[in-house]
């Protein structure tokens, strides 16, 4: 007859527990600090780096005082019972955080590395600090590159969103011969590998005399994103119900009318999530703009940031990173804030 | 008589007139969408047919139609052998040390944290996937960057691991692609596993640990059977588009050192567009048309067909 030791059982389990929630932090904590690095890496070589070389220091310090905050504010998070609470603590360590970095790394920092904004021929000045005064290319306005960038993206997505809104809705609400086979085409170009018609693409938007010109990228990126735009549009019109309309056509609306006016509002999520997608497709593209846009008027924000990379001026690494910094800010704030909608989406899209 | 003559006359009028109707709302409706879908994939498809009897180059004069191109591809092309060898090696090895591997390890660890942590984790490898891709690479050119100042070789020389630094693009330039697109795969994986192990029911695992299993035989005998399908899902589709991509290795690479990293994908458009050859770039495309399709074909198993197919319940137009 041995009595049971239930205080020593209990305080192994917890040992135990908490030796298992550390290892799996430790793992995690293992295989992210591989991927935060390189962009704190960029961030601060963007905001400190001076002369042609890369100022490591810099980056050690900050990187010194930026994993203690970030693991400080995720603890005062975990620890924290009510939301004020989770708040106050991580805004109190991103205070203290903040404070020691200005001290510390704050004399190192400086904005002349994005003397591309507002320099137009910034390309001779960096050469020149680099000690190349030639470079074999001609480099546009950054602005002009951003507007391309907003106009290709921009137009794309409203293409995109009205063309899908409307197929999406005839397929989902209509019945007609051939509509099980279209679907059934649908769901196969909505997986089929558009990279593979690059060279067919080259030689008709040559052809057609559309090629070096944006138009043609749109319309290329516009086609190649339709299949998948088009299958998420049916799915929320799917999930709205019938009865709406049926009473809107009671009510005396045309089909017309009742999508315009009753169904449309009830996709808006819909609407949203699918622009979002194209629209951060087209800010991204890179073969398309790379191989089918040769003159550095039509140059869109990912030539430009390949061609600082490419350039003598490439050496300078504090210009390319603020140059990455301007690229990638819009595309995760864009991300930041389409989160909600975007994760409403069925995810089939195909990349990487 | 004269009244029920004009009866099937008004009745006749009407039925024109929901007929015109009816096409006119498919045109109206679907017509846009057909067109683009016609240019942009069946029209360059013929197109790419076409041009692959053809030697067209970069004069883009056709001078001779011969079936020349498909047969340099079955015997006359000894690099294809080394092409098409490296191209299963990055898919498969991408494939099941990240996009599933990586995926699934990700999925399974922040499963059971709290929201708060297992976001904070997971945002952070979704990282990759939101930048852009010009930029991704540049991040990963200056972590290998062969020059003691590179990242890598920094911490490395710091640590004291190695004495010199190292220029992994030139030594290791194939385990270089694939950590590279793994970092990006690993995401869609991670998202796709997290939302299936979610949906399944928390009582079977309160029942698990009541009947005495550990966390091993957990994932064991109710994670892993609850992912098959999930599983299948993100193998087909990523090999799919690990098979056609090339962006990021013709960024990061250029396909070599000289061809060691031109995976098939890329091979085509080297050709094509490096060598000027767009006929034999053409003929080398239509093999990977054709698995797309059969890939993509593959891909209908895991679609509710009897839900996407549900007929509509108006029939006014």
């Amino acid at each position: 007859m041995t009595a049971v030791d239930w205080d020593a059982l209990a305080r192994r389990a917890r040992v135990r527990n908490r030796a298992r929630t550390t290892t799996l932090y430790a793992f995690l904590i293992a295989v992210s600090v591989p991927i935060i690095l390189p962009y704190i890496w960029l961030v601060t070589i963007a905001f400190s780096a001076r002369t042609g070389v890369a100022e490591t220091h810099v980056l050690w310090r900050s990187v010194l005082i930026l994993v203690p905050t970030v693991i400080g504010c995720w603890v005062a998070a975990v620890v924290a019972v009510t939301r004020r609470q989770m708040w106050i603590g991580i805004l109190g360590v991103a205070a203290i955080g903040i404070a020691v970095f200005a001290i510390v790394v704050g004399p190192d920092l400086h904005l002349r590395n994005f003397i591309f904004l507002v320099e137009p021929d910034f390309a001779s000045v960096v050469r020149s600090r680099v000690g190349e005064v030639s470079g074999a290319v001609q480099f546009p306005n950054v602005w002009k590159a951003f507007l391309n960038s907003l106009l290709l993206a921009g137009s794309q997505t409203v293409i995109v969103v009205t063309v899908a809104s409307l197929a999406g809705y005839y397929l989902s609400r209509f019945q007609f011969p051939g509509r099980a086979g279209m679907l059934r085409a649908l769901l196969v170009l909505h997986a089929f590998p558009v990279l593979t018609l690059i060279v067919p693409l080259f030689l008709m938007l040559y052809y057609i005399g559309l090629l070096d010109t944006l138009l043609g990228v749109i319309l290329v990126l516009v086609g190649f994103e339709l299949p998948f735009a088009v299958f998420i549009m049916k799915g929320f019109f799917d999930a709205v119900p019938w009865d709406i309309e049926m009473s809107a056509l009671t009510d005396g609306a045309s089909r017309r009318q009742a999508f315009v006016q009753v169904v449309l509002p009830q996709v808006t999520n819909g609407i949203i999530a699918v622009s979002v997608f194209s629209f951060i497709r087209g800010w991204e593209e890179y073969i398309f703009v790379f191989t089918f846009l040769i003159s550095n008027a039509n140059w869109t924000m990912s030539l430009y940031m390949f061609f600082v990379r490419d350039d003598v001026m490439g050496v300078d690494y504090g210009v390319v990173s603020a140059v990455g910094v301007f690229y990638l800010v819009p595309s995760l704030l864009l991300y930041a804030a389409a989160q909600r909608y975007l994760m409403q989406m069925p995810i089939s899209g195909v990349k990487g | 008589m004269t009244a029920l003559a004009e009866e099937a006359l008004i009745a006749r009028g009407l039925a024109r007139k929901a007929a015109r109707r009816r096409r006119a709302n498919f045109i109206i409706f679907l017509g846009p969408a057909i067109v683009l879908m016609v240019i942009f994939f069946i029209v360059p498809v013929l197109i790419d047919i076409a041009v692959s009897f053809t030697d067209l180059g970069r004069a883009l004069r056709i001078t001779e139609v011969s079936t020349a191109n498909y047969e340099r591809i079955f015997a006359g092309d000894t690099r294809l052998t080394q092409v098409v060898a490296l191209t299963a090696i990055y898919v498969f090895g991408t494939l099941a040390l990240f996009n599933v591997g990586f995926g699934l390890l990700l999925a399974l660890v922040t499963a059971p944290l709290n929201p708060v942590s297992s976001g904070f984790f997971r945002g952070v490898w979704l990282l990759p996937r939101m930048s852009p891709s010009v930029l991704y690479i540049l991040l990963w050119l200056w972590v290998v960057d062969p020059s003691p100042t590179g990242l890598l070789n920094q911490i490395l020389l710091t640590v004291g691991v190695v004495d010199a630094p190292l220029d992994l693009k030139t030594s290791a330039p194939v385990m270089l692609i694939i950590i590279s697109n793994g970092f990006i795969g690993a995401s869609l994986g991670m998202i796709i596993f997290t939302s299936a192990i979610k949906g399944i029911p928390v009582h079977l695992f309160h029942a698990a640990r009541v009947d005495g299993a550990g966390s091993l035989s957990i994932a064991r005998h109710i994670t892993l059977p609850a992912l098959r399908w999930p599983i299948s899902f993100i193998t087909i589709y990523q090999a799919l588009s690990l098979l056609v991509s090339f962006e990021y290795i013709l960024l990061l690479t250029e396909g070599g050192p000289f061809y060691d990293t031109t995976v098939y994908a890329l091979y085509i458009y080297r050709r094509a567009f490096e060598g000027g050859q767009y006929g034999y770039g053409a003929a080398l495309a239509l093999f990977l048309i054709v698995i797309g399709i059969v890939l993509a074909l593959l891909g209908w198993r895991f679609f509710d067909m009897k839900k996407l197919l549900q007929s509509p319940r108006i029939e006014v137009h």
